[in-house]
């Protein structure tokens, strides 16, 4: 089955039941089931991929998923997109036609490169020449293309094989029911927010969808209001939430049963803090690529031992960690979760080795089989030939109070072929010198793992989800 | 501006952060970078990056090559506060 026979069903089993309150619209299943089946598109000749580029709304699910039923691929793309980024991902998809919202129109029209004809959400029903939307199949549903932490983005396809068995994985592992009230501020052009969104149509459950997290008052007044029992949110947003002052969180997470959140670092008094908020839940967390979504899952209240790993393998994934034993090394992923190659690039295709994809991150596994992640292969520090992982120094150098954040990475030396830089994020009130966060280095690490150079910064660049873009260091 | 006994006195204890494990009686002015167990490319890099750090003045490769000694060091810092 794939997600629009689950809406189907849905939509026979729970007609009336709200499928996605937005802000102060909402939609049955029923009604998203009908205008999902009555969306129609203009005729473009050969269209295969079309481009979904919106910030949340109901507009972007009935639109996403009236692609699909048609047998279309739906390339999604963040609403922030640049011009030469979504030129880049227009050609490699070979996008036909772009449907967009008013504020993303008024951004991308001004794009002189973009050729592609584009259509705002709008202008759906009223443009000439509509393809009457008769139901097809095609094996990839959607699109994405991985912007992360790399230079290069890359073209993922996902076909509806991998989605429903990712969805079957994260409603089993983490208990997802049709009585679940979830409350969605993540991005739905992103392989987190839409993970969560397929788990909640395919469940029958009710998707509470704000457009961002960035208003924290919002989300808290959001659980309350509509009786929510899961919450998606990246690391960060938790953290943020536990600074509100004069909030007792405690009142407001009472009737909450699971924090999800992905497998970016979380810091160690945010796992504690939420154990203990959440009287009747969980806080979990897990490990994917948008090439292997959900690979490993972790529920912090099952293991107290093991605050700084991502989990266990999902059921039926299999993940190993290449040419090491007991040490950090690439982490490989098997499993019907994974693509079987990149979009249109069969320059990507050294990523793959009998059915394992070379998750380009490093990690390693302990003897029960609970994942700990490292940082990324092509992030690796070579000075004088000894391997540096920056996520250990940025770990020591964290320890020291008035560092707000850290950044290490590899600099070009004569000598050494590399050595280490660090930014560091001070916090206002600190003091501390570079003295200080060297002779601090010395006593807790190798000779070889002293950064080099130190440079103050304001801040440390990152992908939305708080992953540091290290190839915009210098 | 550091005395002679001051910027002396912050040379020994660089050479202490440096080598963690040495002792008092191991240090001394002339002693040579052949002498110290330790004293390795990587010991030399240390050694360069916290007096820069400490100073507030950066050595060039050459400079950062030929020190072999704290005497050496300190002599370099010497001219780059001048």
């Amino acid at each position: 089955m794939n997600i629009i026979d689950y809406l189907e069903k849905n939509s026979k089993e729970f007609p009336e039941k709200n499928a996605i309150i937005f802000e102060d619209d909402k939609i049955s299943y029923n009604e998203l089931y009908h205008r999902v089946q009555n969306f129609s598109l203009p005729v473009i000749k050969k269209q295969e991929v079309i481009s979904l580029i919106a910030e949340n709304s109901i507009s972007f699910i009935t639109t996403y998923l009236g692609i699909i039923r048609i047998g279309k691929i739906v390339h999604v793309a963040a609403p922030n997109i640049l011009e030469n980024d979504l030129l880049n991902q227009l050609k490699s998809a070979n996008s036909s036609l772009i449907i967009c919202s008013e504020k993303v129109f008024n951004n991308i029209s001004k794009y002189s490169k973009i050729k592609t004809p584009i259509l705002k959400f709008s202008e759906l029903k009223t443009v000439a020449n509509i393809e009457k939307g008769t139901r097809k199949e095609n094996k990839i549903s959607h699109l994405i293309y991985t912007s992360g932490t790399t230079a290069e983005p890359k073209g993922v396809g996902i076909t509806h094989q991998m989605i429903e068995f990712t969805t079957k994985n994260i409603i089993d592992v983490l208990k997802y029911s049709s009585s679940d009230v979830n409350i969605l501020p993540l991005p739905l052009n992103h392989s987190f927010g839409l993970g969560c969104f397929h788990v909640s149509i395919t469940v029958g459950s009710t998707v509470i969808l704000h457009k961002d997290a960035s208003n924290l008052q919002n989300l808290l007044k959001s659980i309350i209001n509509n009786n929510a029992t899961t919450i998606a949110a990246i690391p960060a947003t938790l953290t943020k939430f536990l600074k509100l002052e004069g909030v007792n969180l405690d009142s407001y997470f009472l009737n909450i049963r699971l924090v999800i959140t992905n497998s970016t670092a979380i810091p160690k008094n945010t796992i504690q803090s939420f154990r203990e908020i959440l009287k009747k839940g969980n806080l979990a967390t897990y490990y994917g690529l948008t090439e292997a979504s959900r690979s490993t899952f972790m529920i912090f209240q099952e293991d107290l031992s093991r605050d700084n790993s991502v989990g266990k393998s999902a059921p039926e994934v299999n993940i190993k960690i290449e040419n090491n034993h007991n040490s950090i090394g690439e982490i490989l992923v098997k499993g019907k979760n994974v693509i079987s190659s990149y979009w249109n690039n069969e320059m990507l295709d050294v990523n793959f080795i009998d059915g394992w994809l070379r998750t380009g991150d490093l990690g390693y596994l302990d003897k029960n089989g609970f994942l700990f992640l490292k940082g990324r292969k092509d992030d690796m520090i070579n000075v004088g030939g000894e391997k540096i992982i920056p996520f250990e120094i940025e770990v020591i150098v964290k320890q020291l109070s008035g560092i707000e954040d850290v950044a290490a990475f590899g600099i070009e030396n004569e000598i050494f072929g590399q050595v280490i830089k660090l930014h560091v994020v001070k916090s206002i009130e600190s003091d501390i010198d570079k003295s200080k966060i060297l002779i601090h280095c010395m006593k807790n690490l190798e000779k070889f793992k002293i950064p080099s150079k130190i440079d103050f910064v304001e801040s440390i660049p990152k992908t939305s989800y708080g992953k540091v873009k290290r190839f915009m260091l210098k | 501006m550091y005395s002679d006994k001051d910027l002396k006195d912050e040379i020994i204890k660089i050479f202490f952060e440096v080598f963690q494990n040495m002792n008092e009686v191991d240090f001394s002015w002339e002693k040579e970078q052949k002498e110290y167990e330790n004293w390795d490319s990587f010991s030399q890099l240390n050694l360069i990056t916290l007096t820069e750090a400490k100073f507030n003045i950066t050595l060039s490769l050459d400079e950062s090559i030929e020190i072999k000694s704290a005497n050496e060091l300190c002599e370099c810092v010497k001219i780059h506060l001048t």
